[in-house]
């Protein structure tokens, strides 16, 4: 009677512990963490997997939609040769001439959006290590979300 | 839209990031000096066309380092306080720093760039100490495909790390390049960490640093979507060419071909700060 073999990890976390089992500890060896002892690189690797989870899922979607935006409006603008601005609007000027069907206005969104994924990622990241009690890096992804924010509000409002 | 000049712009923006790749320098180190040199187009122009290409491809970049485990969220978030800082300081010199001095302080770092790479050195991360304290918890794991072993490491010289990355931004800043090219040889050479760990961390730093150079450069008017289309799509899709090549090109035996292209864009940046404009360049 044959035995089915076990059916391959899917996610990093799972590969990482599959690996970790097979594989002679080559580089370093992750011991087991007595009570009181802070946590190896490992333990570490797990505990941030629903942050780094978030943050992947932030940036695909950010690049999707980005890229969305800017094909539908390169073809539109060649379709209808409609030429592109020589500067890029700021965001109140951009929504009215999307409603009056600009190209030009959903390349600019496009820019727009794909300039905000890492931003959007640095809120999300932030919540993601708030949400697993790392109010360290939760305050220090707040800070740099403050300091995106700031350059990029003076972009979208000038 | 001049379809024609978008086409050119594109294919030139897909050759730098096919040699950025290669080289692990990123798209912009290449992409500003071959349109400010070769396509007369605007300094200002350029390097936010540049800073906005960077965010594209560090998202995408990133998007896979993450899942590999290559990125370390903690030292990347830490040391985005100085870098996304020290760019919006960077893009600021740069939209009122004369042209020259901006042409310099590039074709300094091109030139540097090429220096480094002849005399290319890594650093091998110490042995990792479960039980040493680790007050910023910045210790991290990933497995490396090659060897198919658990890499652990934890980071070194943390303050000096965070010093540089300020920086990097800068640089990143000033000159709308991603900033990997100081990242990467600091975070290995400095702070020890591996070098595939260092360039996941590094290229998801690099979008956020070019976030706040790329919104400077929105505020003041200097994103001109003719020349940022081109330069995001021909950026894109010369980065995923640029990394499989990397695969199957042995990189190593190419690299005097990539310093003599360094040191001439850079010795060319050096001299139109002086003045000087070499045959066939605008």
């Amino acid at each position: 009677m044959s035995r089915t073999p076990p059916p391959p990890p899917d996610s990093p976390d799972e590969q990482l512990d599959a690996v970790a089992a097979a594989t002679p500890p080559l580089v370093a060896t992750a011991p087991a963490i007595a009570p009181g002892k802070r946590a190896d690189a490992g333990e570490q690797t797990t505990e941030l997997a629903p942050v780094y989870e978030v943050a992947r899922t932030t940036l695909t979607w950010g690049f999707r939609i980005g890229a969305a935006f800017l094909t539908v409006g390169i073809v539109v603008a060649l379709i209808r040769q409609e030429p592109l601005r020589s500067e890029a609007q700021p965001l109140p000027a951009i929504i009215p001439a999307l409603l009056d069907g600009r190209a030009s206005a959903l390349v600019e969104l496009a820019i727009v959006t794909i300039i905000g994924t890492p931003v959007v990622a640095a809120l999300v990241i932030a919540a993601g290590f708030f949400r697993i009690g790392d109010r360290l890096y939760a305050l220090l992804s707040l800070l740099v979300l403050a300091i995106l924010g700031t350059s990029i509000s003076l972009a979208l409002l000038r | 839209m001049d379809v024609a000049r978008a086409v050119e712009l594109g294919l030139v923006s897909a050759g730098a990031a096919i040699l950025g790749s290669m080289l692990g320098l990123g798209g912009g180190v290449f992409l500003v000096p071959i349109f400010i040199l070769f396509f007369g187009v605007d300094q200002k122009l350029a390097i936010g066309a540049s800073a906005v290409a960077v965010v594209t491809n560090s998202i995408v970049g990133s998007t896979v380092h993450l899942s590999s485990r290559f990125t370390n969220l903690r030292l990347a978030m830490l040391l985005q306080v100085t870098t996304a800082a020290g760019a919006i300081v960077g893009a600021l010199i740069a939209l009122y720093a004369r042209t020259n001095l901006i042409n310099a302080v590039f074709g300094a770092l091109l030139v540097y760039s090429a220096v480094s790479m002849a005399l290319r050195r890594r650093a091998a991360p110490p042995p990792f100490e479960a039980d040493a304290p680790t007050r910023l918890r910045l210790e991290a794991s990933y497995i490396d495909p090659a060897t198919r072993t658990v890499v652990q490491y934890r980071p070194q010289r943390v303050p000096l790390g965070v010093a540089v990355s300020g920086a990097a931004g800068v640089m990143s800043g000033m000159l709308g390049i991603g900033g990997g090219a100081i990242q990467v040889p600091a975070m290995n050479l400095l702070m020890r960490v591996p070098v595939k760990a260092a360039a996941g961390t590094s290229s998801f730093m690099v979008g956020f640093a070019s976030v706040a150079t790329a919104a400077v450069f929105y505020a003041q008017g200097k994103i001109d979507p003719r020349v940022v289309v081109p330069a995001v799509v021909g950026i894109f899709f010369g980065s995923q060419l640029g990394s499989r090549l990397t695969r199957r090109v042995p990189t190593e035996r190419l690299v005097l071909l990539f310093v003599v292209i360094l040191l001439y864009l850079g010795g060319s940046l050096l001299l139109r700060a002086a003045g000087i404009t070499l045959p066939g360049q605008e």
